[in-house]
């Protein structure tokens, strides 16, 4: 079965969510098989996700009949996903009971606050290797879906669980959505231990959430970098959780300070923090800090994960051989997807990817062969025909002033966004100064709060229509 | 402005909802557009608004509207 559910000892508890269910494996297997049965294999389903135990079994089953989902976040814009509908036509969409009712189709199938709808599309071709579509985490409002072969969910679940060292011990909280790609890895990972899996769908900064996670033991936690700023504004170091052992970070760049934060905090409270790499088109993780290296490594991604490989190329795509070196970060493994899709047609398509991967993210290799991201290629702006990286001149401000940022803007002006008025003025002398480049080409905007996506990705193109349109 | 103006304000423009919404119906619970960072931005303003520093079981328990004004009252701001 996938993910090897049915091979787990039948009677470990498997999912918990707050709503109230726990699944055993024998249960989720039996469950899950059960739904997958209700859908016509090589068929395309929208699960509209929530971190439940409902959600979960639909993902689980139609995975396991052969059918294809499509992940969305169950709180979607709901212009986004009738844009999506359009463009992919699915035969059937998995929704909570609540959100059903929106669309005009009979229900077929019930389980845990889950509903199956068979909507009145075709069933069209797909690709005899494709297994699942997720859109990409940078993307707002565009159809563009990255395509998962069958073996990608499977390989990084294996491989990061044997990076991190996970044991069926472990009982993962997960907080992160399931329709995003880590937060899919986190749980995939422990099932494919058969540890036990903490969904919750509680906000992070209600009591709820953290009376949840002591309750139910939580062993270990992944966040992104928005998470702990929420876990420090909560001086959740002074906070006495005896059994969470194990915090793990992806989705973005810590700062330093909150890096070197956490990694002190793990060495006094002799817990482990694990930062790792990963994207939506390769299956999550790519790469890993060892948790003995995060007091000496501020700010690294570690190595790859087994089975995979991690290099860096020049310009002209030449492979840079030096163990020191800076380029653009390239990863090669079994947890490369397959391509994008913006249309159903694409659907059909094979293997574009081959194997290897290029983020377009510039990074650093130090001697010891660990990988530090530097910036994005794409995150540039040419101001007066000058190379500005917009991900550097939010770090220098950060680490200067301390305060949150977010630069933006287009070739005529960077847009840099701050939330403490009271820096305005000497951010402004700061960054003109830091790239000898003209006042006049930078704007501060004092906004009320940086505007994130519920990844915790900062959405700059929304920031620049919201403030500097 | 009085305190309860301010209040209010921060309401208004952390959930982006008209003034005649905010009251006791207005819980965690119940608004959409309260998630975690909403709520962080929430404490944010009312801190900087009133000069004070909220203790960690405040934050997680400011659940709503009407709490938030006890919750205040606490730290010597009446919300009348």
């Amino acid at each position: 079965m996938f993910l090897g559910i049915d091979r787990q000892n039948g009677s470990s508890l498997a999912m918990i969510d707050n709503e109230g269910y726990r699944l055993t494996y024998g249960e989720t297997a039996a469950l899950a098989a059960e739904a997958g049965r209700q859908v016509q294999k090589r068929s395309l389903i929208f699960l509209l996700c929530t971190n439940t135990v409902g959600s979960m079994l639909g993902y689980l089953g139609f995975v396991d009949a052969g059918a294809v989902p499509v992940t969305l976040n169950a709180h979607i814009d709901r212009e986004l996903l009738r844009n999506l509908l359009e463009v992919y036509a699915p035969a059937y969409i998995w929704a909570p009971k609540a959100a059903a009712e929106e669309f005009p189709y009979a229900p077929v199938y019930e389980t845990h606050g889950y509903v199956l709808l068979r909507t009145d599309s075709e069933i069209y071709p797909l690709h005899e290797d494709l297994q699942l579509c997720m859109t990409t985490s940078g993307s707002t409002g565009s159809p563009k879906l990255v395509r998962y072969k069958k073996g990608n969910l499977e390989a990084n679940a294996r491989n990061v669980a044997k990076a991190f060292g996970w044991t069926s011990a472990e009982r993962a909280i997960c907080d992160l959505g399931m329709q995003y790609t880590m937060g899919l890895n986190v749980i995939n990972t422990h099932l494919y231990v058969g540890a036990t899996v903490l969904l919750t769908t509680y906000n992070l900064m209600s009591a709820d959430f953290w009376d949840y996670i002591r309750k139910e033991r939580g062993t270990n936690f992944t966040g992104v970098p928005f998470s702990y700023d929420i876990f420090y504004r909560l001086r959740f170091e002074r906070m006495d959780l005896p059994d969470l052992r194990t915090l793990s970070q992806g989705g973005g760049k810590l700062t330093d300070a909150r890096f070197i934060q956490l990694a002190e905090y793990a060495q006094r409270t002799g817990k482990r923090f694990i930062p790792s790499f990963g994207t939506t088109e390769t299956s999550a993780r790519m790469a890993c800090l060892p948790a003995e290296l995060a007091l000496t490594k501020t700010g690294s991604i570690g190595r790859a994960i087994p089975e995979g490989e991690l290099f860096l190329i020049d310009e002209n795509g030449q492979v840079l051989t030096d163990m020191e070196a800076e380029g653009e970060m390239c990863y090669k493994g079994p947890n490369v997807t397959m391509g994008y899709a913006v249309c159903k047609e694409d659907l059909s398509k094979g293997d574009e990817f081959k194997g290897v991967y290029r983020t377009g993210d510039l990074a650093r290799r130090d001697a010891d062969g660990c990988y530090y991201v530097t910036g994005r290629l794409s995150r540039f702006l040419k101001l007066l025909s000058y190379r500005v990286s917009l991900d550097q001149s939010e770090r220098l401000i950060q680490q200067e002033f301390g305060i949150e940022c977010a630069c933006a803007g287009n070739d005529q002006r960077m847009n840099v966004y701050i939330t403490d008025a009271s820096k305005e003025k000497d951010v402004l002398d700061y960054i003109a100064g830091k790239t000898g480049l003209y006042k006049s080409l930078f704007k501060i905007y004092v906004v009320p709060g940086i505007l994130r996506n519920d990844t915790g990705k900062i959405q700059y193109r929304v920031m620049d229509e919201t403030y500097a349109g | 402005m009085t305190a309860r103006e301010k209040y209010d304000e921060i309401f208004v423009k952390v959930f982006e909802v008209d003034k005649s919404e905010l009251g006791s119906g207005f819980n965690f619970a119940d608004v959409e557009k309260w998630d975690s960072l909403s709520h962080l931005t929430l404490i944010s303003e009312l801190e900087d608004a009133f000069d004070i520093m909220f203790e960690t079981d405040d934050i997680l328990h400011f659940g709503g509207y009407d709490n938030g004004r006890k919750i205040l009252a606490r730290y010597g701001v009446a919300i009348d």
